[in-house]
């Protein structure tokens, strides 16, 4: 569905369902140059199983216009106001990589309005080497390229899907490469400037879960462990063969890591 | 393509991940028409798309899913579907693209059977086609209509072997917001990857060169997932609601796979050209050896040439890579590493020595057939264009002397010394 949040329109994938809102929705968040897409299957899985879900593209990302933002804390911001928007109160959120930040300030931040975080493939903070932010600004196709052959394990380069037919490297080089010029560059940028994620991990008190993959060479394991430990969850699954784009590549295992942890209205 | 596995890697390994049971090494053939559901619930998730995996053979297959897999990492698309021959690719391609009312420009110059569907099938179901040559980027950007839904063409014209430039005539394309749709059966992905090149859908008949075999039918579509559906008003069929799965919007919900989808949910579901698993493995099987076939068919190819060029019985001789095709630069540019394996000629004599050529080849097969790995032969003005006026010929770029050579993967100096035997023959003509 398509809103217009200040003057800028805003797309959010309800999961292939009309959204109506029904108790706590399922608050999807995407990574760095990502959009809703990366959340395809994970939206029409819990869409069709009744629960509320809203997976938006940030400003300049997937089908939505404006201008990218560039910290962490006002991506949250710009989420409270899309919530606000829809006259959603409370949130379960599912934060991949970059959207897992946001996740963790969101409910540092905003602990009335989140009730529940899921955290797949990310860290306490996500450092960015610099040449890939150069080549971002400079060689974006490129850095888009890089991304997606680091951000896949071995399934992922085998070619090999689970929807038949289709190919994870080459479908999320052009979803990436669908979004606006400069997204990409904001995001990363956005990323290496987040330096709050231990405290705010210390500080959550809404129930939490870490999905991780064991390949992910982005956010590390042992990274992704870090953050389970500041965030004293013993909900952590650990998917092997897996990479960095966990959503798309492993969906089945997260959406079944996922499912228990939610609540239905 | 991504920090990826290169090309003979690919055509060996992609697509295919051996299962933990069994361990098979060898992609297995899932001769089956439908699949176990685990309960209700899996099965309301494969039916929504919310899972992976087969519910019933027409529109998926494990061994055809590997095929497919396997070409789109080939041709660097985002996903591909596998029919049951190459003229069932592209009609699931025009079905999901075009509706009563819209228009395709099409390249004038290509198989007859591409040139039926669009003049006379596709317009009994009012939908018209503008023929253009192929070598003419003007004629297209001219021909192109508000309600023009797709450009197409082949890279490597058959029977005539004019070239398209798919680089310029993508751009022209994709500036007017239509898609370009490549027919890419001679060059196949190790001469020239068209999605690289400005082509937004490759479509290949994998009977030919692909498989390599001549044992197998089979087609394919491939998405290249870089054209952006929802830039225009033109193409509803992807970007306002199905009519299956809820209504879905499939340009919203799958993003740049919303074609390839739109292909498997109408396409394959609707009507059902489906590809079988054992056609399936029989090409999976080509497909290893694909990289090295075709550099045994371009060096053939060029010994060919070599040989026909100075025979005393050829009175001309066409193909892309001599520099006395119109297209010779283009051909160069696009397919560095060869213009495919089909040579046109002439032999001297006309109709009936062309006639008895074909009549005296023994290590070539005289078929209608192009890219298997043995030599093929036909003389059109005999057989497959037989009734044609010598007016219809020429306008389909064809003379009454011409023979079409694929040529195939034998020592050359086999078929060297068949073809001076078949061509002394023709001369006692």
């Amino acid at each position: 569905m398509k809103i217009n949040l200040n003057g800028e329109i805003v797309f959010a994938s309800t999961g292939g369902r009309n959204f109506e809102l029904k108790g706590e929705p399922i608050w999807f968040i995407h990574g760095s140059g990502q959009s809703h897409l990366s959340f395809m299957l994970q939206g029409r899985f819990f869409a069709n199983r009744g629960w509320s879900v809203i997976a938006a593209d940030m400003p300049s990302h997937g089908l939505s216009s404006g201008v990218p933002l560039d910290t962490i804390e006002a991506m949250s911001d710009w989420h409270i106001a899309l919530m606000d928007s829809l006259g959603v109160e409370k949130v379960q959120i599912v934060g991949h990589s970059q959207g897992g930040l946001i996740g963790l300030d969101l409910a540092h931040r905003y602990t009335d309005r989140v009730s529940r975080l899921s955290l797949v493939a990310t860290a306490l903070s996500i450092p960015v080497n610099d040449n890939l932010i150069d080549m971002a600004k400079n060689k974006e196709p490129a850095a888009i390229k890089a991304m997606i052959d680091w951000g896949h394990g071995s399934e992922g380069h085998s070619h090999d899907h689970t929807m038949p037919g289709q190919n994870h490297l080459n479908y999320g080089v052009q979803m990436m490469a669908a979004n606006k010029s400069g997204a990409l560059h904001a995001d990363l940028k956005a990323c290496v400037n987040y330096d709050n994620g231990q405290s705010a991990a210390a500080m959550i008190t809404c129930p939490t879960q870490l999905i991780i993959g064991q390949q992910d060479k982005m956010t590390p394991l042992k990274f992704g462990l870090k953050a389970a430990e500041a965030l004293k969850t013993v909900n952590v699954t650990i998917v092997e063969n897996a990479g960095h784009m966990l959503p798309s590549e492993h969906p089945e295992e997260v959406n079944r890591a996922l499912r228990p942890f939610f609540t239905k209205s | 393509m991504t920090g990826d596995y290169k090309f003979n890697t690919l055509s060996l390994h992609a697509g295919f991940t051996p299962d933990e049971r069994h361990g098979s090494a060898a992609v297995p053939i899932h001769q089956t028409t439908s699949y176990v559901f685990k309960d209700t619930e899996h099965a309301a998730a494969l039916y929504n798309l919310e899972v992976g995996g087969h519910l019933y053979s027409r529109i998926s297959n494990p061994t055809v899913a590997v095929l497919e897999q396997r070409v789109a990492a080939l041709d660097c698309g985002i996903g591909a579907v596998a029919t049951s021959s190459g003229m069932a690719a592209l009609f699931v391609t025009v079905l999901a693209l075009c509706s009563a009312g819209d228009h395709i420009v099409s390249s004038s110059q290509m198989y007859g059977a591409n040139i039926n569907l669009f003049q006379h099938t596709l317009s009994r179901y009012g939908i018209e086609t503008t023929f253009v040559a192929p070598n003419d980027p003007n004629a297209f950007a001219a021909a192109i209509q508000p309600n023009t839904k797709m450009v197409f063409g082949e890279v490597i014209g058959n029977p005539g072997l004019d070239i398209m430039d798919i680089t310029v005539i993508g751009k022209i394309a994709n500036d007017a917001g239509v898609p370009l749709v490549i027919d890419a059966t001679f060059n196949t992905p190790y001469l020239l990857k068209p999605i690289q090149n400005g082509a937004n859908i490759v479509i290949h008949s994998l009977t030919k060169w692909m498989g390599g075999h001549g044992i197998a039918l089979g087609g394919i579509v491939v998405d290249g997932g870089n054209f952006d559906w929802g830039q225009n008003n033109r193409f509803p069929t992807l970007t306002e609601s199905h009519f299956g799965f809820q209504g879905v919007n499939l340009y919203e919900e799958f993003g740049p796979a919303a074609f390839i989808t739109r292909v498997r949910t109408e396409g394959m579901y609707n009507v059902g050209p489906c590809l079988s698993p054992t056609n399936a493995f029989h090409l999976i099987q080509g497909i290893e050896t694909l990289g090295l076939r075709m550099e045994r068919h371009m060096s053939n190819t060029k010994k060919m040439l070599d040989f026909l060029l100075h025979h005393e019985g050829i009175s001309w001789v066409k193909h892309p890579t001599l520099p006395d095709h119109p297209d010779y630069e283009v051909a160069k540019r696009l397919m560095p590493k060869g213009a495919g394996s089909v040579i046109a000629c002439g032999v001297k004599g006309g109709r009936e020595a062309g006639q008895a050529f074909i009549e005296n080849v023994k290590v070539a097969s005289h078929l209608a057939n192009v890219g298997d790995a043995k030599t093929l032969v036909i003389h059109p003005g005999s057989t497959t264009q037989s009734h044609l006026s010598p007016a219809a010929m020429k306008s389909a770029g064809l003379t009454d002397d011409m023979l079409r050579i694929s040529v195939g993967l034998e020592d050359f100096e086999d078929l060297q010394a068949d073809f001076e035997q078949a061509l002394r023959s023709a001369a006692k003509i």
